[in-house]
């Protein structure tokens, strides 16, 4: 009786299916913002070719919705030693061409993206293996040069078929992973096809086929998607579209905590922006509601620190300056700024308080954000003015530590290791503006070097403590992350717009 | 005529070498460094004095130019640096959609700019005079990708006749198989073109209608129209044959020139309607300041700008035989 309902419910929900008119249902086509760049893991740098390379190869581990890592190609770890890990590899794993997964494959792949001549995008996350070996064909051993403890997080990264590549195979354009899709066609700048790999470990995914769509504009890939022509978007999107797209009941969506933040840079070694009385004066002029709930139409969150809600380190107790002009006048007075000369302008020791702000021209709502900020800077006595360039002049002149005031983003931190090693710590290659705190760069190697889960959290919530004081980055927002999709496609959103739930895996 | 094609085409080799000479020097003028682009914002300062060695960045600037030209000579225009292909291969798998849509898109705003034009001075001063105008106006008014989402909001999403984004199959391709009794291709390939084509087009054909109605009503208040009255001619004999063949020859003047702001239109037109073509590489490339890729662009778009040019020039003498080449 009960297979017989079974039956007559399978066939009902087909009858609805035709009747729908979604016939393609097992296709399922993802509206994407650029093309990729190529789909050899080891070099790809733009999101696409993140997303599609997701799915065409395996990592080590996958990271789970929580980004925490579980076991994918490795069936499973151990770390006897803080600098010493080894990987138990799955057994009987096949590539796209047919070849069988070993050990070389893994040293191969992390040998050459540590080589720079490969010129890898995520060769620094790398840096601190010092040696990695095959200790059989199922047993990869990894040493490092110091306790690294975000490795984990990072070893997500596809493996590569060895004899393939050095075979003279074309990885960027004829891509061969082990993952459960294989490339089918690849249209430049239009269309990348993928298709089941019916030798999937898993067994191949509950779909005949995956598109990602390439729509360059934002709204037209909104409009693209309500008519009908695809089944997921994702951000980036417009904010102006959003609330549109989630009051079709036709759709569903889901806002979630994403993997990004969206901040001031105050450049330390700015004469003026290096007194940290003024930069927490400052940022009591930012007035972060107004920015995130209207400029952004509320798909970010207001940001209290340095640490994501989405990390393990979160804590809500952190919190920077809130915005209160009326505090920001008194600690400008403490700080010894003052209108003496009547002119609207503080002043001090007789120079004016005059500052820049810059951003990118690539998204406007930045742009209108930082406009915003710049006038209630001047209705409070600070003459700001705006600097906007293009992102590869605006980060030039950012990296060079030349901005003033920046307002940018960072993108993809899934370890807290990853926002503030190298941007806070005085040796760090990404602190532009040269800010250093002994105690700051203590805590960090201390993150870096415990494994020990509450240990490491200990160390950055401190850490986010004194930057939240201290004020070299104010954190304005964290970045949503914002899905929509038909009802055909069955989807558990990941913060890095991963596909791999669309497909019918984990 | 023959001889005046080759000399033309001979001025192509010293436009080709400044064309190249202007864009690498705006690309060395603009601030960014494709190094550190490629690496990202977590880059080493290591890291990207590497990869400006390996990509020979480092070098003067007259070195990498004349090895530009020299490779040029051999027929190479190097290798993207972001697109892990050569330029080449990039700019032929996207130049065919990008010339597709626009000359489609030119085609289109010619018959309906000359058609516009004609009817405005013919029945001047009248409704269908004004009607035509405002059409011109709002035409020339209205920004490309707002007409754009515009257009599709109405015709993809409320009426849902036509295809959102996307690109058929080749129109050439379609065209064949139409021959071979297949007209389902070509019908595909003219759905998905229409939306792109006549956002292109629409200012061009509001440019058009409006020279071509100023035009028309100087030929039509020549004293060989009123001959041609007088002799008792039909009127549309007189306005299709006599008046049109003479009124165009400053539309066709224009519309070489229109070719170019078409090519720069297509780069919008692409994104907004997810075409394969040319722009949305061209875009990608200079935000990435991938200098070798917009060498490529610009070289090509200026090839395919001469070339309409020519073809147009040529024109002149099928349109009106008066005028010979020497």
């Amino acid at each position: 009786m009960r297979a017989h309902l079974k039956v007559m419910a399978g066939a009902l929900a087909a009858a609805l299916a035709l009747a729908a008119g979604s016939v393609q249902a097992q296709t399922v086509r993802l509206g994407a913002d650029v093309d990729a760049g190529t789909m050899d893991p080891r070099v790809m740098r733009d999101t696409t070719a993140y997303r599609v390379n997701n799915l065409l190869y395996d990592g080590l581990v996958q990271l789970d919705a929580n980004l925490q890592p579980v076991p994918d190609l490795a069936a499973s770890w151990e770390n006897p030693e803080p600098t010493v890990w080894i990987f138990n590899l799955r057994e009987g794993v096949s590539f796209h061409d047919g070849s069988t997964l070993t050990a070389d494959d893994v040293v191969y792949t992390f040998e050459t993206i540590l080589d720079p001549d490969l010129k890898a995008r995520f060769r620094s996350l790398f840096t601190p293996i010092e040696v990695i070996e095959a200790v059989d064909p199922l047993t990869v051993r990894i040493v490092l040069k110091e306790p690294y403890a975000p490795l984990l997080s990072y070893l997500d990264m596809g493996i590569v078929p060895k004899a393939y590549v050095e075979g003279g195979g074309d990885l960027s354009s004829a891509p061969v992973g082990t993952g459960p899709l294989k490339l089918d066609s690849w249209e430049r700048g239009a269309k990348i096809v993928l298709v089941p790999f019916e030798g999937y470990f898993a067994g191949p995914p509950a779909i005949d086929r995956f598109e990602f769509v390439v729509v360059g504009d934002n709204t037209a890939r909104a409009q693209a998607f309500e008519a009908g022509d695809l089944d997921i978007i994702q951000s980036p999107l417009s904010p102006q579209d959003i609330s549109r797209l989630a009051a079709d009941d036709r759709f569903a969506s889901s806002i979630s905590g994403g993997l990004g933040i969206t901040y001031l840079n105050m450049n330390v070694s700015d004469p003026l922006i290096s007194d940290p009385a003024l930069r927490r004066a400052l940022a009591a002029l930012v007035d972060q509601d107004t920015i995130v709930n209207t400029i952004y139409e509320g798909v970010d969150q207001v940001a209290g620190s340095i640490l994501l809600p989405s990390s393990w380190a979160y804590d809500a107790g952190i919190t920077q300056p809130a915005f209160d002009p009326a505090a920001a006048a008194a600690a400008f007075a403490e700080a010894g700024w003052s209108d003496t000369d009547g002119d609207g302008v503080l002043d001090k020791d007789g120079a004016a308080l005059r500052l820049t702000l810059s951003t990118h021209s690539e998204d406007p709502n930045r742009i209108q954000a930082l406009e915003y900020i710049q006038a209630i800077f001047k209705q409070n006595g600070v003459d700001a003015a705006i600097s906007i360039a293009d992102w590869p002049a605006f980060s030039a002149a950012v990296r060079g530590g030349q901005h003033q005031i920046a307002l940018l983003g960072w993108l993809n931190i899934v370890d807290p290791d990853r926002l503030m090693f190298g941007q806070f710590h005085s040796a760090g290659t990404l602190n532009w503006g040269k800010y250093a705190n002994a105690e700051v760069d203590g805590l960090l190697e201390t993150g870096r070097a415990t494994i020990d889960a509450a240990g490491r959290t200990d160390a950055y919530r401190a850490a986010a403590r004194i930057i939240a004081s201290e004020l070299p980055y104010y954190v304005i927002a964290y970045q949503g992350y914002q899905v929509f999709h038909t009802d055909a496609v069955s989807l558990t959103p990941d913060a890095r717009g991963m596909m791999r739930s669309a497909i019918g895996m984990q | 005529m023959i001889a005046y094609t080759l000399r033309r085409l001979a001025l192509f080799v010293p436009m080709v070498a400044g064309i190249v000479a202007v864009t690498f020097a705006i690309m060395l003028l603009l601030p960014g460094d494709p190094a550190v682009v490629l690496l990202g914002e977590d880059a080493t300062d290591e890291a990207v004095r590497d990869i400006r060695r390996a990509l020979g960045l480092d070098r003067p600037w007259y070195v990498r130019l004349g090895s530009y030209y020299a490779d040029l000579l051999r027929g190479d225009m190097g290798m993207s640096i972001f697109q892990n292909q050569p330029v080449a291969d990039a700019i032929g798998q996207r130049l065919g959609a990008t010339l597709e849509v626009a000359v489609v898109a030119l085609l289109l705003s010619i018959v309906l700019g000359v058609l516009l034009g004609i009817a405005a001075a013919i029945w001047r001063g009248t409704v269908i005079d004004g009607g035509c105008m405002l059409f011109a106006q709002l035409g020339v008014s209205m920004p490309v990708f707002w007409f754009g989402i515009l257009l599709m909001y109405l015709l993809a999403i409320r009426l849902d006749v036509l295809p959102s984004i996307g690109r058929g199959d080749p129109l050439l391709f379609a065209l064949g198989d139409l021959l071979r009794g297949r007209p389902g291709p070509l019908l595909d390939s003219l759905a998905h073109i229409a939306m792109p084509a006549l956002t292109l087009g629409l200012t061009n054909a509001a440019v058009i209608s409006r020279l071509m109605r100023s035009s028309m009503l100087e030929t039509l208040g020549q004293d060989f129209i009123r001959t041609a009255h007088a002799k008792g001619l039909l009127p549309p004999r007189i306005t299709f044959v006599h008046a049109l063949r003479n009124a165009l020859l400053p539309v066709v003047s224009i519309i070489g020139l229109r070719f170019g702001a078409l090519l720069g239109g297509a780069v919008l037109t692409e994104s907004i309607f997810g075409w394969p073509g040319l722009g949305q590489l061209a875009v990608a490339a200079i935000s990435q300041r991938d200098i070798p890729l917009v060498q490529g662009v610009v070289l090509s778009f200026a090839i395919a700008f001469a070339l309409v040019n020519l073809l147009v020039d040529l024109m002149y003498s099928f349109i009106d035989p008066r005028i010979r080449f020497e």
